[in-house]
């Protein structure tokens, strides 16, 4: 792919750092071009741009049947509500808290599952295990909730392991204890999605030239170091890009398993910033409730993704924009 | 060779498909259209329901808010409606989402000639006021509707737009089936104590603890004591039972005494349920998960037959129930006890079905003739016209015994059970909507069969039968007090507490800390149980409830002032 994309550039062959100017003729030459981007363009405008224009419902009093004249004005009341509501830093610190957990157990675990996918030679073995790994993918979250839930049960499986390996002597409920809800949710999100993330590492690593590992395997590498030295350095870019992008998703730790999995007895840890906007926003008919919240995710997404953005800039690492 | 002839198979198969789907599309609707001109000359006949006159056929386009089957189209319920009065129904079903649906209808102003209830219809002004239509050409249905009139106009401009489908009732009120809120206990645990009457919440959880420690376990697995529901929107589990423990029904969130409503979860009588529940778990009768599971779990404990108790709504675990009796263990079946604090206390558990607002059919704007629409259902309120569409034809799907008691043969008992036999032989799709009498008819018999009581002892199981024996009942509703007349502004959990309003956010807030804190009340050590319970009124205590009360004595208020007769 790397390739490909490299000859590409080598034909058109832009100057780095100078702007080729505008001109009719590059507009000519280029028309098919333009004509062929014209409908994403207008994709992009009507169903990226045109709906900010609902932003202006979080400064409103919005009642759906209205007219947007009709309109009561209230400025950042909405905004106050969301950000001085006792439970609003809890909610956030859970938001963050599941998010980042997600965030580096989804990314360690789905490289080491691509490394050792990796090294397997027989390509049956290989398709089996990738194949069960991202089944549980498909599943949607209720089904995955409910086999957690029966799993965590205190006759489930986990406890049943635990206590014929004499690890524990009584079973634990594991989800009436606030200090396991976000190893829960974490280990729901793994078992989900590891399979299906490791697909893409799988193909940055078949993309690596293999005339890297013969130069290392004659330098005397062993497979360990084969891994340290040629793989993971193969798909380094590839794992900058990823982490840029689901560094702008901190605050999306998901809705589902939390609302589906949290009960009064960890609700303190269990409440995420989404399911707060769904009980005070959506569910109350404040759809500017829900807005100003909205508003809040996006702006905090797009600050978080330009700033590890520029931090990668600065590392020298491949980037996004 | 072997490639092409894939690709011919493909292609075929491609081809069949798109034949049967075009197919399939033209035979419906033939047989949709088919069915109305057909039996003009029948209709021409005259009838006595319309004293002489001819019947002039027509036809009326019907949308119903919920997914159904079409009946077929030789429907005998139908045809005689059509045959009698006239009118045959064209009905439309709703197939996906009700919003969705309702949106696309009212941007087009596309409606049918009826349509059953919604807010956001009546909102969007689809509906025709019906109130002097009726008093003009309807007198069966003004005078079904008599006592509730004022109560079917709709708060905001006055206005009757739907006729509701439940909850007037007619003569003694015959039930054998109890759907709402009670201490639920297995029969086995009463057969076992001798069928004892059990009043008190003390009693039962004796009951209850007397059994488990008796046989701890069932069926090889552990006995439950008792099972607290709390999972999303199904938390009455929890939250409702102190009201009815003080003789009070179901208001949902407020007790409502002489028109006043309160809070009731951080009063005394609330925190006396709730530390008989710590007890309770102290001693180990209350299911350590019982606050984890959800509502899956919750159905599958009590499918198994080892839970010995719960408080809940009939309905909520309704399947489990059928479990139970799919499996034959019918001693593991609950029944349900109106329980109080003391035995002075009048329980008031069972109440009268409140009028059933916004449900039923309203006339569209588009009808081109309400009046003939609206005589129709006149003519169908009548009793004649209620026993064929609740009934069926008598000496066909019932029998009319010398005491001029309605029953059925055990294979027009099975039939009514039949999904396929009511398509052709029912008219459920019209009747379950349209305006219909409840209780008893002017000779006695029940409106409704399986309220029937012969009928609903003919079909009871041997278990049943010994059980209700012993306690000389006739159906396990009588387990509870006759309910009397329902409040003016009853039930006060109907009332709209308005999208966005501060009552309703602290209704939310209330929720979330009865969701936190009561829990924790019941788990922690007896001895804790004060400073748990006192954390919580303290939270409680930091929110407007005020806000909220006042909004539910406003609307209180509100119908007693325009409810009244």
């Amino acid at each position: 792919m790397d390739e490909t994309l490299a000859k590409k550039r080598a034909v058109r062959n832009p100057k780095r750092g100078k702007k080729q100017p505008i001109t009719w003729n590059l507009i000519k030459n280029q028309k098919q071009l333009i004509m062929m981007s014209v409908p994403l363009m207008l994709y992009i405008i009507l169903f990226a741009y045109v709906p900010v224009w609902g932003w202006t419902m979080a400064f409103q009093d919005y009642k759906p049947a209205k007219d947007f004249g009709e309109q009561a004005w209230v400025g950042f009341k909405h905004f106050k509500f969301l950000f001085t509501d006792d439970n609003f830093l809890r909610v956030l610190r859970n938001t963050v808290g599941m998010s980042l957990i997600n965030l580096v157990l989804g990314f360690v675990t789905a490289i080491i599952l691509a490394l050792l996918l990796n090294e397997i030679k027989k390509v049956f073995w290989k398709r089996t295990v990738q194949t069960i790994s991202y089944l549980p993918h498909f599943l949607s979250w209720i089904i995955v909730t409910g086999i957690v839930a029966t799993s965590l049960a205190s006759d489930g499986i986990i406890n049943d392991l635990l206590m014929k390996l004499q690890v524990i002597k009584e079973p634990i409920l594991w989800l009436s204890e606030g200090k396991y809800f976000w190893g829960i949710v974490g280990g729901s999100h793994v078992w989900k999605e590891v399979g299906w993330n490791t697909i893409i590492y799988l193909a940055a690593i078949a993309s690596i030239d293999p005339a890297l590992y013969e130069a290392a395997e004659i330098d005397g590498a062993s497979r360990y170091r084969k891994m340290l030295h040629v793989t993971l350095p193969g798909i380094k870019a590839t794992i900058v890009i990823l982490l840029i992008m689901s560094i702008g998703h901190i605050l999306e730790a998901g809705f589902e398993v939390q609302y589906l999995l949290g009960n009064g007895l960890v609700v303190d840890w269990a409440e995420t910033i989404d399911i707060f906007v769904l009980k005070y926003g959506i569910a109350q008919g404040n759809y500017s409730m829900a807005t100003a919240g909205g508003i809040f995710k996006t702006v905090v997404s797009v600050t978080m993704l330009l700033l590890a953005n520029w931090t990668a800039k600065r590392l020298g690492e491949e980037r996004l924009l | 060779m072997g490639g092409k002839t894939k690709s011919w198979l493909r292609l075929s198969t491609v081809l069949l498909l798109s034949l049967s789907v075009v197919l399939g599309g033209c035979g419906s609707g033939n047989g949709n259209n088919a069915a109305t001109p057909e039996k003009k000359d029948s209709a021409e006949q005259t009838t006595p329901g319309t004293d002489g006159n001819k019947v002039e056929p027509f036809e009326v386009s019907v949308f119903i808010g919920e997914a159904g089957q079409q009946p077929t189209p030789d429907n005998k319920i139908y045809k005689k409606i059509k045959d009698e009065l006239g009118a045959s129904f064209n009905f439309e079903f709703l197939a996906g989402d009700i919003n969705q649906k309702l949106g696309v209808m009212i941007a087009g102003s596309d409606y049918p000639d009826m349509m059953t209830g919604n807010t956001k219809l009546t909102a969007a002004g689809a509906y025709i006021p019906l109130e002097d239509l009726i008093e003009e050409h309807a007198p069966n249905l003004k005078k079904h509707y008599e006592d509730y009139w004022n109560m079917m106009k709709d708060p905001n401009d006055g206005h009757i737009y739907i006729l509701p489908n439940y909850g007037v009732f007619n003569g003694k009120l015959n039930s054998s089936w109890y759907s709402g809120p009670a201490f639920w206990i297995q029969k086995a645990v009463l057969e076992e104590f001798g069928y004892p009457k059990v009043k008190t919440l003390d009693e039962y959880f004796d009951l209850i603890g007397k059994y488990k420690e008796k046989y701890p376990t069932i069926d090889g697995s552990p006995t439950i004591g008792f099972e607290i529901l709390n999972y999303d929107w199904r938390n009455w589990g929890l939250f409702n039972a102190p009201q009815h423990l003080i003789g009070h029904p179901n208001d949902g969130g407020v007790v409502v005494k002489d028109g006043v409503a309160e809070v009731f979860a951080n009063k005394d009588y609330a925190k006396q349920y709730y530390q008989k529940l710590n007890e309770m778990n102290a001693q180990g009768l209350i299911d350590k998960e019982t606050f984890v599971q959800n509502y899956d779990q919750y159905l599958a404990k009590l499918s198994s037959g080892t839970v010995l108790g719960m408080f809940d709504q009939h309905w909520n675990f309704q399947n489990a129930e059928n479990s139970l009796i799919t499996q034959g263990k019918d001693e593991r079946t609950y029944v349900g006890l109106p329980l109080v604090y003391d035995e002075n206390t009048k329980d008031h558990y069972r109440d009268r079905a409140p009028l059933n607002l916004n449900n039923g059919f309203g006339i569209s704007v588009n009808a081109k003739d309400p009046v003939k629409i609206l005589k129709m259902l006149d003519a169908l309120i009548t009793e004649d016209w209620q026993k064929v569409l609740s009934w069926g034809i008598e000496g066909e799907d019932y029998i009319v015994n010398e005491e001029g008691r309605f029953m059925k043969t055990q294979e027009q008992r099975d039939a009514f059970t039949d999904g396929t036999w009511k398509l052709a032989n029912k008219a459920d799709a019209f009747f379950g909507f349209a305006p219909k009498i409840e209780g008893s008819f002017s000779d006695g018999n029940a409106t409704d069969a399986a309220a029937q009581p012969e009928e609903y002892k003919a079909g009871l199981k041997e278990y049943d039968k010994k059980f209700l024996e012993a306690y000389g009942f006739d159906s396990y509703v009588d387990f509870f007090s006759e309910p009397p007349e329902n409040e003016v502004a009853y039930p006060a959990w109907t009332i709209d507490l308005v999208e966005g309003s501060e009552a309703k956010v602290v209704n939310t807030k209330l929720n979330d800390l009865s969701t936190k804190f009561l829990p924790k009340a019941i788990l922690a050590k007896p001895a804790d149980f004060e400073s748990a319970w006192s954390e919580y009124t303290a939270e409680i205590g930091k929110i407007n409830i005020k806000a909220y009360e006042d909004r539910i004595n406003e609307q209180i208020q509100w119908r007693i002032t325009n409810w009244s007769k």
